[in-house]
């Protein structure tokens, strides 16, 4: 046994260097005490109801559903990134996919259980399946978010099978080497999957012909949001996970993925941020010109004071259009900081359209009678985000400490 | 491992999994369970009965039909058949079956330990202390009863004057200020109000549409002449400081600076003279002359009302064939005489007595327990005036109190002395069906019943133009270890030797019924309300401008501000306090979590340096403190703060206590010139931003 | 994009007049009486109690002393394009029973809230705590209306039990069902109202009261522009009380905008 190297080192994938046992025991212990600051939230919520959050009868969506769609939108990176390395068969792409999928796996698992705390009787859940209404866009989401967790999972799996103590044994070998072979599939389905349920969660918003703020018309079935959900969760998934390999990589001091294989990424998901900024620039502007005053509405009233103001719909459009521009510009897009920055724009932009739809499109008062409300998180609400957070950095952690998750690593190593 | 081998695994894993029974059973189960937690009450199920009787906490003495589910009440519902509600019912009866059971109902005999805890005692001990005490006290005996519609009133004052003391009062209500008010007038009967046969009624103060009165009756004329998308056929005019429910159903509101009622009515009253509407009586040129100086410039100045509101006030007056004017108090008790003097006067201007939509003469019911109370009697004799004087040393404490459905400590300013009398009584017995305020004070808590659940009556309220009488019928059996207070105190007379001349609740009620000519059997049976116009002597009434002139020389409000409460129902009475099942009715700008909320118009927040939402420290003349929420409300008189009664108990239970601030704590109690009443409810104050 | 307007050969309906309600509140404490809602201890906090019938208090905006107000008594509207119906993933609510009213079924619901997010008027409230009764308040439970648990969403049913019973009582009578005398069904808060603000009845139905009522001139009902096609109306001789009942753009009059 070698003693200058850690003592799970045997553990490792092959030919990486990891830090000390000590020192990832310590970093996993600061997670763990997150974890179970969220645990106690978790357990106090299940305990005695949601009660015990800041949510209320006007605000029945909050933070968990903010966090939900942001994290299911930045998650996309694996469907995207596995339907193209998979079925387009852009084989580069191999050197990322592994980590989209573990990030689709944590998002997609993170929030599943953010909303096993977030519905009322989580002992019920599966009544979606068992009573479903075939018109609800969130039956649709029911079906399609846990029939892809399970895909995800499956994406997962193999890449745990390929430990390095793990492969060593016969049968997980032939396990893993059969998960491969119907890799493919698996990215086909979650491909579907993902694209109607991304859909339908924009879905779920454009159909409240209540909500003023929220309602838009469409094609078919389906309304705008539908579509731009799904462009908006392509532009932002791969930016994500191009976003985590780099926090990865500054946080381990280790190169994990190539400049080029980001900068690809970047340009896929670049791709798909025009067209998303196009059509979302559009309905915007059709939303607060025409659609609104045929309800009696302008768009000055969807906004209040501060918390509501305009400023953050401004900044949400600012925050697609700036990435938009400068991705698109050669140079600009080649230094490292303005590609990372554009990067986080976009999913931050992503992530204040998610908010407002939720938060702002329920305070707006549709009564005329009616008042603006504040809606505010409460630690509880908090905790548990940030349990998911603890929960999938300790995932990613481990998967990146014992498992083969980035075939370039040990040559962008090598001295 | 081959590629067969693994799906064979996979698939025989899922098929085993999804055949056995453990999947499907837990699911089914678990449906179950989430239905049906143990800590979730369940259902009562049993026969229903709709029983007709009235209520004994609403003080308008509401009709209603109690539902019981197994004998147990579960509902007050509206009762259609009621001659004198009509079907109407107030929001604090519509409670009561609840009420009935609520965390704040007594149980059980309380007695005080040296301790000052309270501990339960059996009800043989508790009857065995009453009695030992009133033989001790002798003629040391005084009793405060907070329900002027009772017959059980008769039994404690018959008690008190057989032994020898004369201190029976009623709590302070309307009553008693527009007594001494019609009195004044000339009036030698009792003051009664036909609202119902009106054209045109102009309440000033008086929220008739809230709490003034027999408020269920009220409304149900409001329902009757406004038709459903149809012309209204009876014009409402209110005057009030704040635009509160009442205001809701008005025509026409009066913004009113508050304690300027007077000046509005005089007013109102010269328009008229000039308007050519002068009902003849002795007296009217001098009340013309003494009216004369009130000018409608004059008025608006005093009273903050706007000329051309007051002008179309009078208009609604002479244009109408049956007008009726009303003056009252926001607060319901502390009231002055003067503005009923007022109203009185400018209905005799308008013809308004003695004919139909008008006032009524009423006689006033003769006591049927030998030596008890006459009701024209005790509406002269004041509580408060008492109480001060118990307090300042200047009258004897008594031996013995008993306070008798009433919540003194709580519904009157602090200087009214109740606490120290309480205090300086040597033995206090509070006779209450809920844990108030002046219950905390007393050294025997008795529990009483309630209305539904004893014979009781409600025998014509104030605010009527009929006789009426109701029995409250026991309905259901008492809560825990409640009785009957007319039964315990027939037989507490009778065990130190008082005289009554009835044994029993029953027998009490049946010789009220004689004397009023009401059917009892029918009454006792089926729960019938007899209803009578009965006409007295005519009253030979005067324009007592002296009088009229003495009240109006009251000292005007000198502070910067002024606060006006306003009465909700609703949220129950001092008694009650507010109602489980009425917490959701007090409103975001009545409440804020555990402050009061204070409204007030654009103007006024703007003097006071506040927004929406601030703090505000209001500090009475009294120096009474309070820290309030300030919120912007247009229809507040400027220079003016709406605060709702109701809130600020220190007793009872979890959905009243610890809730706002008592606004009646903030009010002093002044004399009224002439007529010596103690006065309080309107409140000069200052404000700043805490 | 989502379910058309229902009809039926009944139309349960309420018509509200504004000018007649003095906001006294009878109307929930008998609501809540009548549905077994649990009580609040701070019932002030009116975004977390429970009302299936909420009192509003309106405005006409204007300064001291020209302000005027209004309350307004808000049950769920019963639409006949529910906003509801169409979101709730697990059929916990619907409309399909001859009535038109929009049920609600709490041992199906799961606690999504989405259909509160759906709904405009904010009829629907959530249990954010299993529903408590201190003390001794739970004796006063009415035997009609089953007690929800926590997690679960509720909103007005029109005293849907009642409606039943009213059925019931007419099939043993030998009358129709379908076919109630005016006044033979209407809801706890139409019969606790002091001041007879609410008329309740069929809407289709030419015996019934409020099938007349609701062709008045001043009949309107919250915003109907949104295309949910409520089943209650309100009446009032005001028209910026009217005007308070929909969103109007400042160039365009009551009753005039173009209904969905």
């Amino acid at each position: 046994m070698d003693y200058s190297k850690p003592v799970d080192a045997e553990l490792f994938p092959e030919g990486c260097e990891r830090c000390s046992l000590t020192k990832f025991t310590a970093w996993m212990t600061v997670l763990g005490l997150i974890f179970l600051w969220g645990l106690y939230a978790a357990v106090r919520i299940l305990g005695f109801g949601l009660g015990e959050t800041g949510m209320d009868d006007y605000f029945g969506f909050g933070l968990w559903i903010t966090f939900d769609l942001a994290v299911i939108a930045l998650g996309a990176g694996a469907f995207f990134t596995g339907a193209l390395r998979y079925i387009l068969n852009i084989d580069a792409l191999k050197n990322i996919v592994n980590l989209a999928a573990v990030i689709g796996f944590l998002c997609y698992t993170g929030a599943m259980l953010i909303l096993v705390l977030d519905i009322g009787q989580p002992i019920r859940c599966w009544f979606g399946y068992w009573y479903p209404n075939v018109h609800s866009m969130l039956t649709e989401v029911i079906f399609c978010i846990t029939c892809y967790c399970i895909v995800l999972i499956l994406e997962f799996v193999p890449l745990i099978l390929e430990n390095r103590q793990l492969m060593k044994s016969r049968f997980v070998h032939a396990l893993a080497h059969n998960f491969h072979v119907y890799m493919p599939i698996f990215a086909g389905i979650g491909a579907f999957l993902s694209t109607f349920h991304q859909g339908s969660l924009g879905g779920m918003y454009g159909v409240l012909f209540g909500r003023p703020y929220l309602f838009r018309e469409g094609f078919f079935i389906w309304p705008w949001t539908f579509f731009l959900f799904v462009l908006s969760a392509v532009a932002s998934g791969p930016m994500f996970t191009v976003l985590v390999c780099t926090l990865m990589e500054k946080m381990t001091g280790r190169r994990l993925v190539s400049w080029e294989i980001k900068q690809l990424m970047g340009k896929v998901g670049g791709t798909m941020l025009i067209v998303y900024t196009v059509f979302k620039c559009l309905d915007s502007w059709y939303w607060a010109a025409s659609l609104l005053a045929s309800e009696g509405l302008t768009f000055d009233q969807m906004f209040h004071g501060w918390i509501y103001g305009k400023w953050l719909f401004w900044a949400e459009h600012l925050m697609l259009i700036v990435p938009m521009v400068c991705l698109l510009i050669k140079p600009l897009r080649e230094k490292p900081a303005v590609f990372y920055l554009m990067l986080l724009l976009t999913c931050t932009s992503i992530v204040v359209n998610r908010y407002v739809l939720t938060v702002q499109g329920l305070a707006q008062p549709v009564m005329p009678f009616d008042s603006w409300y504040s809606y505010a998180p409460n630690w509880a609400e908090w905790a548990s985000c940030f349990l998911v957070f603890a929960y999938a950095a300790m995932v990613l952690s481990l998967a990146y400490r014992y498992l083969p998750m980035f075939p370039q690593e040990e040559e962008l190593n090598r001295q | 491992m081959d590629r067969r081998g693994f799906l064979k695994f996979a698939a025989g894993g899922t098929v085993g999994l999804v055949a056995s029974p453990i999947i499907w059973n837990t699911l089914y189960d678990a449906v179950y369970w989430t239905q049906n937690w143990g800590w979730i009450p369940r259902l009562k199920k049993g026969a229903s009965e709709y029983l007709p009787t009235v209520s004994k906490l609403c003080p308008s003495g509401t009709g209603f039909l109690v539902r019981t589910v197994a004998g147990t009440p579960v509902r007050t519902l509206s009762d259609r058949n009621n001659p004198v509600s009509h079907g109407s019912m107030t929001a604090l009866a519509a409670a009561e079956a609840e009420l009935r059971v609520s965390p704040a109902r007594l149980k059980k005999p309380l007695r005080r330990s040296p301790d000052g805890a309270y501990v339960a005692i059996s009800w043989a001990e508790a009857e065995k202390l009453l009695k030992e005490h009133m033989q001790a006290a002798g003629s040391s005996v005084a009793a405060f009863s907070g329900d002027p519609t009772t017959s059980i009133n008769e039994v404690l004052s018959a008690m008190l004057y057989q032994r020898g003391s004369a201190d029976f009062y009623l709590m302070p209500d309307e009553e008693q200020p527009a007594a001494a008010a019609w009195t004044a007038m000339g009036g030698q009967g009792r003051l009664g109000y036909d609202i119902e046969h009106s054209d045109c009624v102009l309440a000033v103060g008086a929220p008739i549409l809230e709490s003034w009165g027999v408020v269920a009756a009220n409304r149900s004329v409001f329902n009757r002449t406004h038709p459903a998308g149809g012309t209204p056929a009876q014009t409402f005019v209110y005057a009030s400081p704040v635009q509160n429910n009442t205001a809701a159903g008005a025509d026409l509101w009066l913004p009113i600076k508050p304690g300027t009622e007077m000046a509005l009515l005089l007013g109102i009253a010269h328009l008229l003279i000039k308007a050519g509407k002068s009902g003849f009586a002795a007296g009217l040129p001098n009340f013309a002359g003494f009216a004369a100086a009130y000018t409608p410039e004059k008025v608006t100045a005093i009273t903050g009302v706007p000329a051309d509101r007051l002008e179309a006030a009078v208009k609604a007056l002479t244009g109408a064939k049956k007008p009726l004017v009303i003056a009252g108090s926001a607060l319901g008790s502390g009231g002055a005489a003067g503005p009923v003097m007022a109203a009185i006067a400018v209905n005799m201007l308008l013809g308004s007595v003695g004919r139909e939509g008008g006032l009524v003469d009423m006689p006033f019911p003769s006591p049927v327990v030998n030596g008890a109370a006459e009701y024209r009697h005790l509406l002269t004799r004041s509580l408060v005036r008492y109480t001060q004087s118990v307090a300042a040393g200047k009258t004897s404490a008594p031996k013995m109190l008993i306070v008798y459905a009433a919540n003194p400590v709580y519904a009157l300013p602090s200087d009214a002395g109740v606490r120290e009398t309480l205090k300086k009584a040597g033995f206090s017995v509070a006779v209450a069906s809920f844990m108030s305020e002046t219950c905390e004070a007393c050294d025997l808590v008795l529990p009483a019943a309630l209305g539904m659940e004893a014979f009781d009556d409600v025998l014509t309220p104030y605010g009527s133009g009929l006789t009426t009488y109701a029995l409250a019928r026991p309905v259901a059996k008492p809560f825990a270890e409640a009785r009957s207070a007319g039964e315990l105190f027939i037989a507490l007379a009778q065990e130190v030797g008082v005289d009554l001349g009835v044994k029993d609740m029953p027998e009490l009620l049946y010789k009220r019924a004689y004397a009023l000519g009401a059917p009892f059997r029918a009454m006792l049976e089926s729960g019938t309300v007899h209803t009578a116009v009965e006409k007295g002597p005519v009253s030979p009434l005067f324009y007592n401008w002296e009088a009229i002139k003495a009240a109006a020389s009251a000292k005007a409000a000198d502070a910067p501000l002024q606060i006006a409460p306003v009465v909700v129902l609703g949220m129950g009475t001092a008694q009650t306090a507010i109602p489980p099942f009425a917490t959701k009715v007090v409103t975001e700008y009545q409440l804020a979590g555990k402050l009061s909320v204070a409204q007030m118009n654009a103007a006024t927040a703007a003097r006071l340096k506040v927004k929406d939402g601030d703090l505000l420290k209001i500090t009475a003349a009294n120096k009474v403190e309070t820290t309030v929420r300030a919120a912007v409300f247009e229809g507040v008189m400027t220079d003016t703060v709406s605060l709702t009664a109701g809130l600020g108990h220190t007793a009872f239970d979890q959905f009243s206590k610890g809730k706002g601030a008592n606004v009646v704590t903030l009010t002093s109690i002044s004399r009224e010139p002439g007529t010596n009443l103690p006065v309080w409810g309107n409140a000069d104050v200052n404000a700043a931003r805490a | 994009m989502s379910s058309e307007v229902k009809e039926f050969k009944i139309k349960w309906g309420m018509v509200i007049d504004l000018d007649k309600c003095t906001g006294c509140g009878a109307c929930m404490v008998a609501c809540q009486a009548e549905n077994n809602v649990a009580p609040a201890v701070d019932g002030s906090n009116k975004l977390r109690s429970l009302n299936w019938l909420k009192v509003f208090r309106l405005s006409n905006h204007k300064p001291f002393p020209d302000h005027e107000t209004v309350y307004l008594p808000r049950p769920c509207m019963q639409c006949g394009k529910p906003s509801c119906v169409a979101v709730c993933p697990v059929i916990a609510t619907d409309k399909r029973e001859e009535g038109g009213i929009v049920s609600q079924i709490p041992p199906r619901c799961i606690g999504c809230r989405y259909c509160m997010a759906s709904c405009p008027y904010h009829a629907r409230y959530f249990n954010w705590y299993d529903p408590k009764w201190p003390g001794d308040l739970a004796q006063a439970l009415s035997p009609d209306v089953s007690t929800r648990m926590r997690g679960v969403v509720e909103k007005c049913s029109f005293c849907h039990h009642r409606f039943m019973s009213a059925q019931a009582k007419a099939r043993a009578n030998g009358q129709d069902p379908m076919n109630l005398p005016d006044g033979a069904y209407v809801t706890a808060c139409t019969e606790a109202c002091p001041n007879g603000a609410i008329t309740f009845g069929d809407l289709n139905n030419p015996a019934h009261k409020v099938h007349e009522l609701i062709k008045s001139p001043y009949a309107f009902r919250l915003l109907e522009r949104l295309g949910t096609d409520p089943q209650v109306y309100y009446l009032s001789k005001r028209e910026w009380v009217r005007r308070e009942g929909d969103n109007y753009l400042e160039n365009e009059k009551t009753g005039e905008a173009v209904i969905k």
